[in-house]
């Protein structure tokens, strides 16, 4: 049941704070590609089907984030009865989110840009630098 | 935390309660509705499961009781900190300038707003609430009556969230974002007894009873210290375009000395807004009282 076994610290810390922006980022980059309002559990579904059996975070934090980007204005929700079952609160891109989506992945690309350089480049001798 | 999975939905939603004892009142029932509506999702996905079948996997999904409370915890001090504005700290300035920091204050304005409002919205509520129950009440004998009387119950839940968006945004007192999540009975039965249980049904009922007396109160507070400090504050001008500035007993003011009572009027705004501060903390400490902690 504990899914943090056989993880260190250091990783879970690495991993949250790795995900409080990303999560929100891949939430409305999701949204603004489905082009209709989804509900929390279709959402979380959708996620689990696209990140197969490793998920970014656990579906109950994608709740509060859906909540935060709404306050935000990023984000319209609005709740309808469902056929079977509770009623569900569907989210929904605004305008703003967007917009902000738009910043959000430049940012997104110059930072895995960066990353991606310091990370797996093969660290290149100094003498073969200076005869390119 | 209890080392078996959950059984149930209701067992699941009482262990987060239980994970959440201590935190904010709002963060809980904003917790509660989320948890429940993807539980209840996830069971209308497998249908003839039993409810202990879906919660084994739901657990390492969704998160453990116990995750997903640390997981709200965490979300709501990181969005405080990051939303909210930085209050001026001049608690161990001198008077003159605590007194003057009023003006700067969003707060201060923001509390002024809500209580010229309280008297429309006290208006609405005590309507809503005394002719529902009355007709209610009255038809009681007939069969519509006890419906009617129940859906009355249905509409102030509905006006408690709505008050709490107003609260918070006026006032800066965090309410629920969500409606009070209700344990899914069997019948429809169980529900009503359930809400006519509810400690919190009643206190609400009595919120939105109170806020007439108090919404005159606070309206006319508002009105006559703002209207006058305003005037006050204006008079130069106004003795410019020809009003006679007038003290009872002395008579009309020389428009030489106007400014003295401009002065007097930015005194009178600057109490006004001390005391629309302090009455918006005391109504948002009700309505945390009345609306979100009672019957927890």
């Amino acid at each position: 049941m504990n899914s943090c076994e056989g993880t260190s610290i250091a990783e879970r810390k690495f991993r949250k704070e790795l995900n409080a922006g990303t999560v929100s980022l891949v939430l409305l980059a999701l949204l603004a590609r489905e082009q209709r309002p989804l509900y929390g559990y279709e959402i979380a579904r959708l996620l689990a089907w696209i990140s197969d059996d490793e998920p970014l975070v656990k579906q109950g934090a994608l709740y509060p984030v859906l909540r935060g980007l709404s306050a935000a204005g990023l984000l319209r929700s609005f709740v309808e009865p469902s056929v079977a079952g509770p009623p569900r609160r569907y989210y929904e891109i605004t305008d703003s989110g967007r917009r902000e989506l738009k910043n959000w992945s430049h940012i997104w690309r110059k930072v895995t840009r960066l990353v991606d350089i310091v990370l797996i480049k093969e660290p290149v001798p100094p003498e073969e630098e200076t005869t390119q | 935390m209890s080392s078996h999975a959950p059984q149930s939905i209701q067992d699941y939603l009482d262990r987060l309660r239980e994970a959440l004892a201590g935190a904010d009142a709002a963060i809980i029932q904003d917790a509660l509705y989320d948890a429940q509506e993807h539980l209840h999702a996830e069971m209308s996905q497998n249908p003839g499961k039993s409810e202990s079948e879906v919660l084994g996997p739901i657990v390492s999904s969704y998160g453990s009781p116990g995750e997903i409370a640390e997981i709200y915890l965490e979300n709501e001090d990181r969005i405080r900190t990051a939303m909210r504005t930085p209050r001026p700290q001049v608690h161990d300035s001198p008077w003159p300038k605590r007194f003057v920091s009023v003006f700067a204050d969003p707060q201060a304005y923001l509390a002024a707003l809500y209580l010229l409002l309280a008297l429309l919205t006290g208006i609405f509520y005590f309507t809503t609430v005394v002719s529902g129950l009355a007709i209610g009440l009255g038809l009681s004998i007939t069969i519509v009556g006890i419906p009617l009387l129940l859906l009355v119950l249905a509409a102030v839940r509905l006006l408690a969230l709505v008050e709490g968006r107003i609260v918070e945004a006026c006032l800066d007192v965090r309410m629920p974002r969500r409606p009070r999540t209700l344990p899914r009975d069997k019948t429809l039965w169980d529900r009503i007894k359930r809400v006519v249980r509810d400690g919190r049904t009643w206190t609400t009922l009595l919120y939105m009873l109170l806020q007439l007396p108090l919404g005159i109160t606070y309206f006319a507070i508002a009105i006559t210290s703002l209207s006058l400090a305003i005037g006050l504050i204006l008079s130069p001008v106004l003795s410019l375009f020809g009003a006679s500035i007038e003290i009872p007993p002395y008579g009309d003011v020389p428009w030489l000395l106007t400014p003295v009572l401009t002065l007097f009027g930015m005194m009178l705004l600057g109490i006004t807004l001390h005391l629309t501060r302090w009455l918006g903390g005391f109504h948002g400490a009700l309505a945390r009282r009345l609306l979100v902690q009672a019957g927890r």
